[in-house]
């Protein structure tokens, strides 16, 4: 049985420092060679995993959420009122999505996620984190100074617009519907699904672009 | 604790990186990490003592080194924690038969099986049981001024700070708790801040944080 004791888990963190090799891909493959070998694990499983989330789910998924929302306000209301049932309509349901909540983008109102204490995100409807949303840099400045992280990432923000930061420190996890873009009033939702970006979703991206060389 | 992962508000870390592959896995060994902790986590650990032993990594290397090697070596630190694995395992790379006797039987699950169950994942932390708000929506609150020595979730830039509650979620797992071992719930709201409340240049700002945070972090404020 795991004793859950900090101090330990120091010492611990201190041994693997010295003794783990430098190489991030030797480490994992240290951990899965002990793990398989000692039947904790089935590779087909993990290569399963690799798989799921290469290929199968992403942020494609998030798009036809929010292209969904645009276009139909009865799931738009339930998608906001009870995210989780609205999303496992479209099969999206799964990892760290079952307490999943909904902040809408208005001409007065900007979304930002951020996870400040880990890297919290809601992994089966925009799949892995970019790598810029696990760094320091984001997590330290997203909930300090929101309008220069949204410069960064091309945003310019007016004063009169208010940006709302969601730091996910609970089980909550945060999908960004952003608005729509002027001039998009085709209801074809694959089409419409195609104009979201994964940024925009998470909120650092507020001005979605129409394809003028797109065929609608 | 208060240690190097919670790094809302800290300065120094420079402009961030936007540019980059839309790819899910930008090496082999990440998306194999991703595997090992979606279907191999050490047994009998709870979410909480997982993100407890990862805040443990020692500073250098938590902000150093790659995202999923970080999970890789808390994955470590919780299996050599649980006396199912060893530092001289690692070292030598030879499986000493002592430790993980009797090992739960993984099973082999194949992508078809996964994509089709896939919900199964979306964990809940939520108690069953309906309990009732303390705060109303509105309501003005203080937070605690001080943490702990253990995991909690409560950040340091929220400390001591006055705010709003913004929405109810019910009682949700209490982390601080969890990461001791001990399962209990506790109502959780997300509580709205004036950012220039948690920050002194802010001032002037129309900015409003939001944080999602346990009863026991929050008292009610009557003006």
């Amino acid at each position: 049985m795991s004793k859950f004791d900090p101090l330990k888990v120091t010492e611990i963190h201190q041994h693997l420092h010295t003794h783990l090799p430098s190489d991030s891909a030797l480490r994992v493959k240290a951990l899965e060679s002990l793990l398989v070998e000692k039947g904790l694990v089935k590779s087909e499983t993990i290569d399963a995993w690799v798989e799921l989330y290469s290929d199968q789910i992403g942020p494609k998924r998030g798009s036809e959420i929010v292209a969904l929302a645009w276009s139909d306000a009865e799931f738009k209301n339930r998608l906001m009122n009870d995210a989780p049932a609205a999303i496992d309509e479209l099969g999206f349901l799964g990892t760290a999505t079952g307490h999943l909540q909904v902040v809408e983008n208005t001409p007065l109102v900007h979304n930002l996620v951020v996870c400040t204490l880990c890297s919290c995100y809601p992994f089966s409807i925009l799949g892995i984190a970019p790598v810029w949303y696990k760094t320091a840099a984001y997590r330290s400045r997203a909930v300090r100074n929101p309008r220069s992280v949204l410069n960064e990432f091309g945003v310019e923000i007016d004063d009169s617009i208010e940006v709302r930061v969601w730091d996910s420190t609970a089980e909550l996890r945060y999908l960004v519907l952003p608005q729509k873009p002027e001039g998009s009033e085709s209801t074809d939702l694959k089409w419409l699904a195609s104009l979201v970006t994964r940024n925009s979703m998470i909120g650092t991206e507020r001005y979605l672009k129409i394809n003028s060389n797109r065929d609608i | 604790m208060d240690g190097i992962h919670d790094l809302g508000g800290k300065e120094g870390f420079g402009p961030i990186e936007v540019d980059e592959d839309h790819v899910a896995f930008q090496h082999s060994w990440e998306g194999r990490e991703w595997g090992i902790s979606r279907c191999a986590r050490a047994p009998h650990i709870s979410i909480d003592w997982w993100r407890h032993c990862r805040e443990l990594i020692q500073a250098e290397d938590y902000l150093n080194r790659p995202y999923f090697d970080s999970w890789a070596q808390t994955d470590l630190s919780t299996y050599i924690n649980a006396d199912m694995l060893s530092i001289e395992e690692i070292k030598t790379g030879k499986v000493d038969p002592s430790l993980a006797k009797n090992p739960p039987v993984p099973i082999k699950l194949n992508l078809e099986y996964l994509l089709k169950n896939h919900r199964e994942n979306a964990a809940r932390f939520d108690c069953p049981n309906v309990r009732e708000s303390f705060f109303e929506i509105d309501q003005l609150v203080a937070t605690n001024r001080n943490g702990h020595c253990g995991h909690t979730r409560l950040p340091q830039y929220a400390r001591g700070r006055y705010g709003v509650i913004y929405k109810y979620h019910g009682a949700h797992v209490f982390p601080d708790l969890s990461a001791k071992g001990i399962k209990t719930y506790q109502n959780l709201y997300s509580v709205g801040f004036d950012a220039a409340e948690l920050w002194p240049e802010a001032e002037g700002r129309r900015d409003r944080i939001y944080l999602d945070l346990w009863e026991s972090y929050l008292t009610k404020v009557i003006l």
